[in-house]
C-alpha cells in the first residue's frame, strides 16, 4: 500500500503546487467565477428534476411508473456515461500518459502501479459524473419524502457503481490493448461513442417528443406508456443500483440494503479481478503501446493544385491546418456532431406547428426569423469555440517555430482568422438561409438576417481566435479542452454579449420598419433615424468586435514565455 | 554578422542574462558553453527572435531583430534544443511549410529538399508523419528544415543531442563547410568535444555573464595552464 500511496503522491504535490491552497487573488477570482457557474448548473438540475419527479408523481395511477422509469434510465445513463468515461480516462492513465516510462523503470511491481493509475482514473473520470447526477437522485428523496437512510444509501450505491463501471472499463481495455493499439482504441471508443449518441439524439428529435404536450396524441401516448412497466434487464449493474434506490425510497430499508451490499460483492469481485488480470497482463499491453508506431499510411506529397492563388505564408499556415485537423482521427466525431446539429437545427424549424399557434402565422414566422439570428449566434458561437479558440494552442510545444519564422504575430493571427472565417460564414448563411426559407419569411427579414450573420461571424471568430491568442495552453494533450479554461469562458461570455446586443440593438427598429411594411405606412423621420441609428451602431460595433480582439490577442501572445 | 548589445533577460527578479556583448564574425563558428542553467537557452531563443530581451540588442547581419524581426528572421536558420514538430505532417510537408513561409520558391524547394533529404537520411521516410519519427529523426528534419533557405546565420541549440555518431560526423563536416561558405554558426553545447573539433572560438557562459571568449589557446592562457583541456577549463571557470 505504501509504494501504491508513494506513486500517487506526484498528482497530489502536483495539484497542491498549481497553487489551489495559495492566496493567489487572480487564482481565487477565476475559482469564485467557475465555482458560481458550477453552483448555477448544479442548482438548474437540481430545480428541473425536482419539478419533473414533481410532476410525474401527482399524475394519477401513472405517476410512479414514470417516476421509476426515470431513475431507471438516469441510472442507465449514468452507468453508460461512467463506462465510457472510464474507457478514455483509463486508457490515457494507465497506457498513453508519457511519465509510465520513468514509473516503470523503478523497482515497483507493475501491479502496483495500475492500482495507483486505476484509482487515479476512476476518480477523474467520475467525479463530474456523480456531483450533477447527485441533484437528480436527492430531488428524489425530496418528493418521496424519504428519511436520511436513503441519502447515505445513494452515496454507498453511487459509489460502488462508479467502481464497478470502472473495473469493467479498466478489464475491457487490459484485454483489447493486447490487439490493437492504445492510442488507435481511444480514437475507435470516441468515435463509437458519437456515433452512439448521434444516434440517440437523432431517435429521440425524430419521435417528436413535444407530442407529448399534445392532448389529441395523448391516448396512444398511454398506450406506449403502459411498455414502460416493463422490468429492467436484472443482469446490469445499473438495475441492481435501481433496485435498492427504489426499495428505500418506498420505505423497504432492509430490502434496499441487500441490493447495496449485493452490489458491493460485485464491486469486491470486479476490484479483485481487475489486480490480478493487471499482474498478468498490465505490462504485456503497456510494453506494445510503447513500440513504435505502425506505418499506416504513406501520404505523396502532391504540392498545391488548389491553393497556388493564395500568398506562401497563408497557405503554408492554410494547408497545415487542413492537413493535421483531417489527419487527427479524434476531429471526425466533432465533424459528425456539427453535421447532426445541422440537420437537427434545421429539422426543428420544419417541425414547428405555428398553424396552432395563436398568433398570427406571418408575425410568428418573422419574430421567430429575428430571433433565429441570435440562435445561430449562438451555435456559431459554440463551434468558434471548438475549432477557431484552439486554434493557437493546438500549435502546442512547436510554437517556437511560429515565433522564429519571418511572420509578425499579427499577420499569423490573421491568417488563421481566415482559415476559419469562410468556412464559419458560409455553415453559418446556409442555416439562416435555410431556416428563413422553412419559415416562408418576407424579403426584409431574408435580406436583414443574412446581412447581420455577415456581420456577426468575423466579430465571432476574431474574438476565438483573438481570445485563445490571449490565453493559450500549449501544454494542453487536447487543445480542444482549453475552451474550458478562464480564457474559454471569457470568450464565451463577451460573445455572447455581443450577439445579444446586436439583438437588443436592432430589435426596436426591425419592428417598426416590419410593422409599417405590413400595415403599408410611412416610417416617420424619428422612426427613420432610429433604423439607420441603430444598424449603423451595429456595424461599428461589429467592426470592433473584429479588431479588439485580434489587437487583445496578438499584445498578450507576443508578451509570453515559450 | 552576429552582434549582441548589451543583451539583458530578467524573468520577474531573476537575471537569466546580463549585459551580454558579444560580435561573431561573418564565416566564424561560434561555440556557446556553461553550466545548467546559465542563459545559453535564453540567449538563443533571444537572438532567434522566439524571446524578446528585457534590454539591449541583437543585430544579425546589421538588422537589429527587435525592429525588423521578418527580415533579420530571414537570415537565420534556427534550430531548437527539443525538436517539436507538427506531428500530423510528413516530413516533406513540414519542409515545404517552412520554404513557403521564407519564401522558397517552387523550383528552388524541389532541389534543396530532395539535397537536405538525402543528405540527412531521411529520404526514405518523406511522406511518413512526423508522429512515426524517432528523436534523432525529427532533430534531422529540424537542422533539413533550418538549411533549406541557405540561411546566412545559423542559431544551435544543442545540435548534437539525439544524433549517432556517423550523423554527428556529418553535422560537423557540414557546418565547417558552411562557414568556409561565409556562414555563421553560433552554437551551445554541453559536448565539449564538438566545440573543441569545430568552433572558431568559445564563449563561456556562467550565471548570466560572459565569463570568457576566445579561441581554445586564449582561454588556456586565462587559466594560466597550457596543457588543459577544454574540460578543465570549463571547471576551472565556472566552479563556484
Amino acid at each position: 500500500m505504501k509504494d501504491v500511496i508513494t506513486l500517487l503522491k506526484p498528482r497530489f504535490l502536483s495539484f497542491k503546487n498549481k497553487g489551489i491552497f495559495k492566496n493567489d487573488s487572480g487564482r481565487i477570482y477565476k475559482l469564485a467565477l467557475f465555482g458560481s457557474i458550477s453552483i448555477f448548473f448544479w442548482g438548474g438540475i437540481f430545480v428541473a428534476s425536482l419539478r419533473v419527479i414533481g410532476y410525474f408523481k401527482e399524475i394519477e395511477g401513472l405517476g410512479d411508473v414514470l417516476a421509476y422509469k426515470l431513475l431507471s434510465m438516469v441510472l442507465l445513463t449514468f452507468f453508460s456515461l461512467l463506462v465510457f468515461s472510464n474507457i478514455l480516462t483509463s486508457l490515457s492513465k494507465l497506457y498513453l500518459s508519457r511519465d509510465l516510462s520513468l514509473l516503470n523503470s523503478m523497482p515497483v511491481p507493475s501491479y502496483k502501479i495500475f492500482i495507483a493509475r486505476w484509482m487515479e482514473s476512476t476518480l477523474d473520470s467520475s467525479w463530474m459524473v456523480i456531483v450533477y447526477t447527485l441533484p437528480v437522485f436527492i430531488s428524489y428523496g425530496i418528493v418521496y419524502g424519504a428519511g436520511f437512510i436513503f441519502y447515505g444509501n445513494i452515496v454507498l450505491v453511487i459509489l460502488i457503481l462508479s467502481v464497478i463501471s470502472a473495473g469493467i472499463s479498466v478489464i475491457l481495455i487490459m484485454i483489447v490493448v493486447n490487439f490493437v493499439p492504445a492510442n488507435r482504441i481511444r480514437n475507435i471508443f470516441i468515435f463509437i461513442g458519437f456515433c452512439f449518441f448521434l444516434i440517440l439524439f437523432f431517435a429521440f428529435r425524430f419521435l417528436r417528443p413535444e407530442r407529448l404536450v399534445d392532448p389529441e396524441a395523448f391516448s396512444s401516448v398511454l398506450f406506449y406508456l403502459r411498455s414502460l412497466k416493463a422490468p429492467a434487464p436484472p443482469y446490469l449493474p445499473s438495475t441492481w443500483a435501481f433496485d435498492s434506490i427504489k426499495a428505500t425510497l418506498s420505505g423497504h430499508i432492509m430490502q434496499g440494503l441487500f441490493h447495496t451490499m449485493l452490489s458491493f460483492s460485485w464491486a469486491g469481485i470486479m476490484v479483485f479481478s481487475a489486480i490480478i488480470i493487471s499482474n498478468a497482463y498490465y505490462f504485456k499491453g503497456l510494453s506494445k503501446t510503447q513500440t513504435a508506431q505502425v506505418r499506416l499510411f504513406k501520404y505523396k506529397y502532391s504540392g498545391h493544385r488548389f491553393s497556388g492563388f493564395l500568398s506562401r505564408p497563408c497557405r503554408a499556415f492554410m494547408l497545415k491546418e487542413i492537413r493535421t485537423f483531417f489527419r487527427d482521427q479524434t476531429q471526425w466525431s466533432q465533424l459528425f456532431l456539427i453535421a447532426a446539429l445541422v440537420i437537427i437545427y434545421v429539422y426543428n424549424f420544419n417541425a414547428l406547428p405555428l398553424e396552432q399557434a395563436p398568433i398570427k402565422t406571418i408575425y410568428l414566422q418573422n419574430l421567430l426569423s429575428f430571433l433565429n439570428i441570435g440562435l445561430a449566434g449562438f451555435v456559431l458561437i459554440t463551434i468558434t469555440a471548438r475549432f477557431a479558440y484552439p486554434a493557437v494552442s493546438s500549435e502546442k510545444d512547436a510554437f517556437w517555430l511560429v515565433k522564429s519564422v519571418p511572420i509578425d504575430l499579427r499577420h499569423y493571427l490573421w491568417i488563421k482568422f481566415f482559415i476559419y472565417f469562410l468556412p464559419l460564414l458560409v455553415l453559418t448563411e446556409i442555416l439562416i438561409i435555410a431556416t428563413n426559407i422553412l419559415l416562408k419569411v418576407t424579403p426584409f427579414m431574408m435580406v436583414l438576417s443574412t446581412v447581420d450573420i455577415f456581420l456577426l461571424v468575423p466579430g465571432v471568430v476574431s474574438m476565438g481566435i483573438g481570445f485563445g491568442a490571449g490565453y493559450p495552453d500549449f501544454k494542453s494533450e487536447n487543445p480542444a479542452q482549453t475552451v474550458t479554461s478562464f480564457g474559454g469562458l471569457l470568450f464565451m461570455m463577451v460573445c455572447a454579449g455581443y450577439v445579444g446586443a446586436v439583438i437588443i440593438i436592432e430589435a426596436g427598429p426591425v419592428y417598426r420598419f416590419f410593422m409599417a411594411n405590413i400595415q403599408g405606412k410611412v416610417l416617420t423621420v424619428f422612426e427613420w433615424v432610429w433604423v439607420l441609428g441603430s444598424f449603423t451602431l451595429v456595424f461599428f460595433l461589429s467592426i470592433a468586435a473584429v479588431m479588439v480582439p485580434m489587437k487583445f490577442g496578438e499584445k498578450r501572445l507576443s508578451k509570453m514565455l515559450i | 554578422m552576429i552582434e549582441l548589445i548589451d543583451l539583458t533577460k530578467r524573468y520577474n527578479d531573476f537575471p537569466a542574462v546580463t549585459g551580454l556583448n558579444l560580435v561573431v564574425r561573418k564565416g566564424e563558428i561560434f561555440g556557446f558553453i556553461g553550466p545548467n542553467g546559465a542563459g545559453k537557452t535564453t540567449t538563443i531563443n533571444m537572438m532567434g527572435g522566439v524571446l524578446a530581451p528585457t534590454s539591449g540588442a541583437v543585430m544579425i547581419c546589421g538588422i537589429n531583430i527587435q525592429d525588423h524581426p521578418k527580415k533579420a528572421k530571414s537570415k537565420i536558420g534556427y534550430i531548437p534544443d527539443r525538436p517539436y514538430l507538427y506531428e500530423k505532417l510528413t516530413g516533406i510537408e513540414f519542409l515545404k511549410f517552412i520554404g513557403d513561409l521564407y519564401d522558397v520558391d517552387e523550383e528552388a524547394f524541389l532541389n534543396k529538399s530532395r539535397e537536405m533529404l538525402r543528405l540527412f537520411s531521411l529520404s526514405e521516410w518523406a511522406d511518413d508523419l512526423i508522429e512515426s519519427y524517432s528523436h534523432g529523426m525529427k532533430q534531422r528534419l529540424v537542422m533539413a528544415a533550418a538549411l533549406l533557405h541557405d540561411p546566412e546565420v545559423i542559431i544551435i541549440d544543442e545540435p548534437m543531442v539525439g544524433l549517432d555518431p556517423l550523423v554527428i560526423n556529418m553535422v560537423k563536416s557540414l557546418f565547417k563547410h558552411l562557414a568556409k561558405e561565409g556562414v555563421t554558426i553560433f552554437m551551445s553545447t554541453h559536448t565539449l568535444k564538438v566545440a573543441e573539433d569545430i568552433c572558431d572560438r568559445i564563449g563561456i557562459i556562467h550565471k548570466g555573464s560572459l565569463v570568457a571568449t576566445g579561441t581554445a589557446e586564449d582561454l588556456k592562457r586565462d587559466i594560466q595552464n597550457k596543457e588543459a583541456d577544454l574540460e578543465e577549463i570549463f571547471i576551472k571557470l565556472t566552479k563556484e
